[in-house]
């Protein structure tokens, strides 16, 4: 325990969450330059029940997990009643590229992204587990060009028939039309949806389907991808939280994504499918024709990077801001419901 | 990428050289300012939209942007203000350094694609040979063969739908039609006999005899040649060599004379009661 505290070096204050505190520490061992978690304890009557959840997640399932594309668990340490988590240190992430408008992002660029992401998601989904918060906030990107996924917090275990999870995951404009209509039972498709709303960001700029409630998140769906019918969705009508909606007509998505080329439009499609089981999976869409046409993705040192990690020592990295954003109570905040 | 989406529009099989395209709603209100916006049409066969115009729109950013990308881009080359716009296709490797690929040019609104040096040379032969061909079957539909008679030119017997290449000329061969039916202006033959002469004086014939007597004989032939036609009953003949003899007499004398004497003198030798054919010679 002693050494654990003595081998991570403080160098700078990165950020102050709800649940954590975060340092940017250098780890004396391997000299490398890493994120040290430090869960908070909190009151009393928190730390009763122990640990809080997410960071319990994220140790149970980080422990067991090794991919390139996910983030790291280097390391977990105790100190007091304190519990300390080290990742892998990540300069930046996608949402900060995505608002950076000096940047250009290629379609070269957005495919290594895309190849990235599906990546470590098809692991994750290999290993039966759902990350169910994939937004452009939780792609974490190095400087050598790697994108990782990060923050497990919401992770969980899929694929037992009998088990109900909660449908108040995935922050609201990456969530897929059977969580908002309630669906206790789902798979692997709430995070495919959320990997196309995410690709639709990456080649707008803005956010796709930017919905102000619940309700508002459905009808922009609609608008796009046209409301759909008992014949188009099956058993839509017995879900929970079904509503009846207006009918929209669909929009071609060549219409919206001008630039886009037709392969990339065919993934999109498949990503962002209404019915749920009819939306492609990890290996299926990595063996889609976009990801073997031409132009091959970017290598990672020819990824762009935000102006300000790219000269010195990276002063904003994306924990602080991330861990910022929820002090302010965050625009997004994700609930949990057990 | 390009290649799939062009392989999805069935005009582009076409050579792009053969089409326009515009867009008539927009047409009045082009303008220097929207004119790229126009060219961006969805409907243009000429605009790729996986270029990097398109990327930057998409994306909401300034297309200042555009010089620090690389690849495909689209650029406003020249404006003549109401009229006409030259947009150029680039492929762009740095801030500095951009590679034409094609240039367009919009006329009263029309979109076309600016041909390159090649089409235009390989057009040009083409339809060089093609009517040189054309002339060359016209004139071997004339000709009749006897082995007791040899050869000889036969225009008499000629129907008016015999040769496909211009049997509307062979139907009307009236005096007055044929001035119209020039195939070349004053302006053309003289300039071509100028470089013509002006080739034969660099490059001399390498000729055994004595030049001068060459000449001599040859401008001899055509005038008996002349004078042959002329006596012939046939109209014909004497249509077509009225037709091309007065444009241009002094040129022709002194081209064929120099370059053709040979053959000339060749085929004077061989068929001595022969009419020589006339035309060959004169269409020149």
């Amino acid at each position: 325990m002693e050494e654990s505290i003595l081998r991570y070096e403080k160098i700078d204050f990165l950020g102050e969450g709800q649940f954590a505190t975060v340092y940017k520490a250098r780890d004396v061992k391997t000299d490398k330059i890493v994120a040290v978690k430090k869960i908070k304890i909190g009151s009393r009557l928190e730390a009763q029940d122990g640990i809080n959840r997410t960071a319990l997640r994220e140790i149970k399932l980080l422990q067991e997990l090794q991919h390139i594309n996910l983030i790291g668990l280097l390391d977990v340490f105790g100190q007091k009643s304190n519990v300390s988590l080290v990742f892998d240190f990540m300069d930046t992430d996608l949402e900060i590229i995505v608002k950076d408008n000096t940047i250009v992002l290629t379609p070269a660029n957005v495919k290594a992204y895309m190849i990235m992401t599906l990546r470590g998601l098809e692991y994750l989904h290999q290993n039966w587990i759902l990350h169910r918060d994939l937004k452009p906030n939780n792609l974490l990107i190095n400087r050598e060009g790697i994108l990782k996924i990060g923050d497990f917090g919401l992770a969980k275990a899929f694929g037992s028939p009998t088990r109900i999870n909660t449908h108040q995951v995935v922050t609201r404009w990456y969530r897929s039309p059977e969580l908002l209509f309630g669906a206790r039972q789902y798979g692997t498709g709430v995070d495919m949806w959320a990997i196309g709303c995410i690709l639709a960001e990456l080649l707008l700029r803005v956010p796709f389907l930017p919905g102000e409630s619940d309700l508002d998140q459905l009808s922009r769906i609609f608008q796009v991808f046209g409301t759909p019918s008992e014949e188009t969705w099956p058993g839509m009508k017995n879900l929970t939280d079904y509503v009846q909606f207006k009918h929209f007509p669909p929009q071609q998505l060549r219409h919206i994504f001008s630039a886009a080329s037709d392969d990339l439009i065919q993934l999109l499609e498949s990503l962002l499918a209404l019915y749920p089981p009819s939306r492609c999976d990890c290996t299926q869409a990595l063996q889609m024709a976009y990801f073997s046409n031409k132009p091959a993705p970017s290598i990672g040192s020819k990824l762009p990077m935000p102006s300000n990690i790219s000269k010195i020592e990276a002063e904003k990295p994306s924990l602080k801001r991330k861990l910022l954003e929820n002090i302010d109570g965050g625009s997004l905040a994700k609930r949990l419901q057990f | 990428m390009m290649q799939n989406r062009i392989g999805n529009l069935p005009i582009a099989n076409e050579n792009p050289l053969g089409l326009s395209w515009h867009d008539s709603a927009w047409i009045p209100l082009l303008s220097p300012s929207n004119i790229m916006d126009y060219f961006s049409e969805r409907s243009n066969p000429f605009f790729d939209r996986t270029c990097n115009n398109e990327i930057v729109k998409m994306q909401r950013l300034s297309m200042d942007q555009l010089q620090n990308m690389t690849g495909l881009e689209y650029i406003l080359l020249h404006v003549q203000d109401p009229i006409l716009y030259v947009i150029r296709k680039q492929h762009r490797h740095s801030p500095t350094q951009a590679i034409p690929l094609a240039d367009y040019y919009i006329i009263a609104g029309i979109v076309y694609q600016a041909p390159d040096l090649a089409s235009v040379l390989n057009s040009r032969l083409l339809s060089a040979v093609h009517h040189l061909q054309c002339s060359f079957e016209e004139t071997m539909s004339y000709s009749r063969y006897h082995p007791s008679k040899g050869y000889w030119w036969d225009f008499k017997a000629t129907k008016p739908g015999l040769s496909p290449y211009n049997s509307g000329q062979s139907s009307s061969k009236d005096v007055s039609s044929t001035p119209k039916e020039e195939p070349s202006t004053l302006f053309q033959r003289q300039r071509v006999d100028m470089l013509l002469a002006e080739l034969v004086r660099q490059f001399p014939l390498p000729v055994t005899q004595a030049p001068s007597q060459t000449n001599g004989v040859t401008v001899k032939t055509e005038n008996s040649t002349e004078k042959n036609g002329d006596k012939a009953p046939d109209g014909n003949v004497n249509n077509i060599t009225i037709k091309q003899e007065p444009a241009d007499p002094s040129s022709s004398d002194m081209t064929n004379g120099s370059l053709q004497g040979h053959a000339e003198i060749k085929t004077e030798i061989k068929q001595e009661n022969m009419k020589p054919p006339p035309e060959k010679k004169l269409r020149l």
